[in-house]
């Protein structure tokens, strides 16, 4: 851990030169794999803004301590839809149970890390940068991947459905595309101003003027290469009307035009529920299993579900007990949830939250995040997870 | 490359401070390097505080008896408070009236001393801190950082005792704010925090020791022995040359280029440290240094987005009817000051470009030209919510006057050079010929103003 944290901040402070690769990443034979073309397997990352509760979505349907702890809040067992005989999903999840019915969803609980962090901030700084609650570092899991993977590829060969890039996406050398509103880019972009720009220009001595006009080119190529490709697909499956929908249709549709893409990056918000949780949060958990539905449905119908992982996650989770305003503080560990057709033991990984054990009112964690993001990295995306997240994770019999 | 005397000027002007003002560039273009020197010198000793805030409540007490809705209320005004304060430091650096060289030199050591608070009194009393020391001595400054109530919060210090220390400061100190790493021991560590045990605040934002928290037993710390506190530690590290080292590098990476110079940092270092590491002397030698004015230093840096903010405010005399619009347009290009991302400060450099970055940096001018709808969401943040910055106009009145006096008496044909030549430290890389389509002709007023928007959208506009 401490030489982790001294060489990424080595990298952070010291990082100018155009070829640097902090020096314990050199360490790594890194897989020549370029972002899992050969299996043209696609990842696609939930982020659920704000901490959801996950004791409510994933609801601990026999424990008493759950009923005793939420007298108002709680999920009703009665109304529980059943993954097992320990948890059950939120009724308003239906459609997510449609699809673990099909063995096309995971459950991993008590995902989380040591020392964990409650400020929504600095939590989701370390799940994005995939650090230790007392590193700190300058680039995001998924930019370091692209810095190690992807000298060569396209700047939208990591996506994000937004218009403004995440830290996971941050590399050193390479960074993920962000793109809100296609649309609204290909606007941008193609201002006759910026194109005139773009085209007419003396070559630029200077490394970073160099650096400018090359990442202003390659948003506007970029840009037009998108726009095109979401004009080739046009999905006849129906998405719910929100905007995790409109997302999750843009990505479909961009999947299944065969977009050279392999990582989608989706933002959903508004998980931060002090108080009246319940109506909130419902409506949140059903939004979004309605969008992973029709998604799923989607890439279904075009046989290209199993070369799909979807993982979902947020920043923490919420306390065990409802605070006096019908909603939960921040907490600390949390399910997570893989939705995809590539699931080696599809249902419920782990055993639930033990609410006997906890550490002054918050879950205990007991599967370290980054053990995901390793599997994921190693046996989805076909790369050296070491290299990624500069040491080794031990990896979990998920995909 | 042949470097013109107003080039060099306004290098200087770009790194000591933000850019000239067209009345600046009036005044300055033809003074000597030393005498200009001097002068940004002399304009920033005993600067003016950043301000004073009042603590909304004194003692635990108080803040025990607020009911929860009175909590939140708190809350949010403290963040409004936090948001203003962050904005009017932007303005600041904006400011033609004020010097700028302090304002440059804190924004390096706020990012030095990273750190923040939810309390505006202790960040403005932070500021202060760093103001009053930001020229001149470094010893003062790290003793006076360490016993700053934001940092001792921020860093735990407040957990620090004798019986449980926290090393959590004493890391930091040595790790990024003075030797840098591979020059101490984890026993260091230990030894160091043990000697800062008890040096606590109050929610006034005073420094409290606490004798009885203290650890007064004898300590081993880079290989002298004694019982230390906290004063005597940081005099044993910097007593340490590699601790000149490492400031003479970040101040070398801030102010003259990202790529190191190794014999001018060691040049560098060997000054400071014969100085007693005199802050001012330094960086008077740096700026009235011929290398400083080297062809590879000049518009070689990607401008912050604190520089760029506070250049375009400089040059354009921008007013905003709304703080928001600067918090916003700060969230859009990855710095909100007096909001650090983590210890480390911000990584600057490319870092501060991605595609989405860039963009905004290419609009903003226009954003600003035109008070058109900006298209641009930014990601909703929990801790930023009361701000409500989503997708605005930005509301700002252009100052286009000094920059057309300044300029309206060169004849056409070398308008546009002299235009460029003010805007552009690296040079224009763009064809001149192909922009003339998009700058106005219809008087000699319209093709300054269109002129400079358009300069300002161009990616040399992002280096100083």
């Amino acid at each position: 851990m401490k030489n982790t944290r001294r060489d990424f901040l080595k990298a952070s402070v010291l990082a100018s030169g155009s070829l640097f690769i902090p020096t314990f990443l050199k360490g790594f034979d890194v897989g020549t794999h370029r972002l899992g073309k050969e299996q043209g397997k696609v990842l696609v990352i939930i982020q659920m803004s704000g901490g959801n509760d996950g004791l409510n979505a994933c609801v601990p349907y026999r424990n008493d301590i759950y009923y005793q702890s939420r007298p108002t809040l709680a999920v009703k067992d009665s109304d529980v839809l059943k993954l097992n005989d320990e948890i059950g999903f939120n009724p308003v999840m239906e459609p997510m149970k449609a699809l673990f019915d099909d063995g096309l969803v995971s459950v991993i609980n008590n995902v989380g890390y040591p020392d964990p962090n409650r400020s929504h901030f600095r939590s989701m700084d370390i799940w994005q940068t995939a650090s230790g609650a007392k590193e700190y570092l300058s680039t995001g899991w998924l930019g370091r991947y692209l810095d190690l993977t992807c000298k060569d590829c396209n700047p939208y060969h990591a996506l994000e459905m937004d218009d403004t890039l995440s830290l996971s996406m941050k590399g050193v050398e390479s960074s993920g595309f962000a793109v809100g509103n296609l649309a609204q880019l290909k606007k941008t972009t193609g201002s006759p101003f910026l194109k005139t720009v773009a085209h007419h220009h003396d070559h630029a001595h200077e490394e970073n003027v160099a650096y400018l006009y090359r990442t202003m080119a390659s948003t506007i190529s970029s840009a037009d290469y998108l726009y095109e490709q979401a004009k080739t697909f046009s999905t006849k499956t129906v998405y719910p009307g929100n905007k995790l929908g409109k997302t999750l249709k843009q990505v479909a549709e961009l999947i299944i035009a065969g977009t050279d893409t392999r990582v989608y990056y989706v933002n959903f918000d508004g998980f931060d529920t002090h108080a009246r949780q319940r109506g909130m949060q419902d409506n949140l958990l059903k939004q979004y299993a309605l969008a992973m539905k029709a998604f799923t449905d989607d890439l279904r119908t075009h046989n290209l579900i199993d070369d799909t992982l979807v993982m979902t996650f947020s920043e923490f989770g919420r306390r065990v007990k409802q605070n006096a305003s019908g909603g939960t503080d921040h907490g600390t560990a949390n399910n997570m949830y893989l939705v995809g057709g590539g699931l080696k033991n599809p249902g419920v990984f782990n055993s639930g939250p033990n609410l006997l054990d906890l550490d002054n009112g918050d879950l205990k964690y007991e599967i370290d995040f980054r053990r995901v993001y390793a599997t994921i990295l190693k046996n989805w995306l076909g790369v050296k997870d070491g290299g990624v997240l500069g040491r080794k994770f031990e990896l979990l019999d998920v995909v | 490359m042949i470097i013109s005397p107003q080039l060099k000027i306004q290098h200087l002007f770009w790194r000591a401070g933000f850019g000239l003002s067209p009345k600046e560039f009036s005044i300055y273009h033809d003074w000597s390097i030393d005498k200009t020197v001097d002068h940004l010198m002399k304009a920033s000793v005993n600067p003016e505080p950043f301000g004073q805030v009042k603590p909304a409540f004194q003692t635990r007490e108080e803040l025990r008896r607020l009911s929860e809705e009175e909590k939140k209320q708190l809350q949010k005004m403290n963040r409004n408070t936090l948001g203003k304060l962050s904005v009017s430091w932007l303005e600041r650096m904006g400011d033609p009236n004020r010097p700028a060289l302090i304002e440059k030199m804190t924004l390096f050591w706020h990012d030095h001393f990273a750190s923040d608070s939810k309390l505006p009194h202790f960040s403005v009393k932070q500021q202060n801190t760093i103001r009053k020391h930001a020229l001149g001595n470094f010893r003062d400054l790290v003793l006076a950082i360490a016993k700053d109530p934001m940092m001792i919060q921020y860093l735990n210090n407040q957990q620090n005792k004798k019986q449980r220390p926290n090393e959590n400061f004493a890391r930091e100190l040595m790790e990024l704010f003075t030797i840098g790493i591979g020059n101490y021991t984890e026993n260091d560590i230990k030894e160091a925090a043990r000697a800062f045990t008890g040096w606590t605040t109050n929610l006034r934002g005073e420094f409290v020791f606490r004798s009885n928290w203290h650890d007064y037993g004898l300590k081993t710390f880079m290989g002298k022995s004694g019982r230390f506190d906290g004063d005597q530690i940081i005099d044993i590290i910097l007593e340490r040359k590699e601790t000149a080292q490492y400031i003479a590098g970040k101040i070398y990476r801030f102010f003259v280029n990202e790529k190191i110079d190794v014999s001018r940092v060691n040049d560098l270092a060997d000054r400071f440290y014969r100085s007693n590491y005199d802050i001012g002397q330094l960086m008077a030698y740096i700026f009235k240094s011929d290398w400083f004015y080297s062809s590879e230093n000049i518009g070689s840096k990607i401008k912050s987005p604190a520089e760029l903010i506070g250049g375009m405010i400089r040059t354009l005399g921008l007013e905003f009817e709304d703080f928001r619009s600067l918090l916003f347009t700060q969230r859009a290009l990855g710095q909100v000051l007096l909001k650090p991302p983590n210890v480390a400060g911000w990584p600057g450099g490319k870092a501060w470009i991605d595609n989405a970055t860039l963009m905004v940096r290419l609009n903003l001018a226009g954003w600003l030209f035109d008070s058109t709808e900006v298209n641009f969401k930014l990601k909703e943040a929990p801790e930023m919510r009361s701000y409500n910055l989503k997708n605005r106009k930005i509301k700002a009145t252009i100052d286009i006057e000094p920059i057309i006096n300044a300029f309206s008496g060169y004849p056409e044909n070398v308008l546009f050079a002299k235009l460029s030549g003010y805007l552009l430290q690296s040079g224009l890389v763009a064809d001149a010929s192909k922009l003339e389509r998009f700058v106005s002709d219809e008087s000699k007023e319209k093709f300054i103003a269109s002129l400079v928007l358009r300069l300002m959208s161009l990616p040399e506009y992002q280096m100083c």
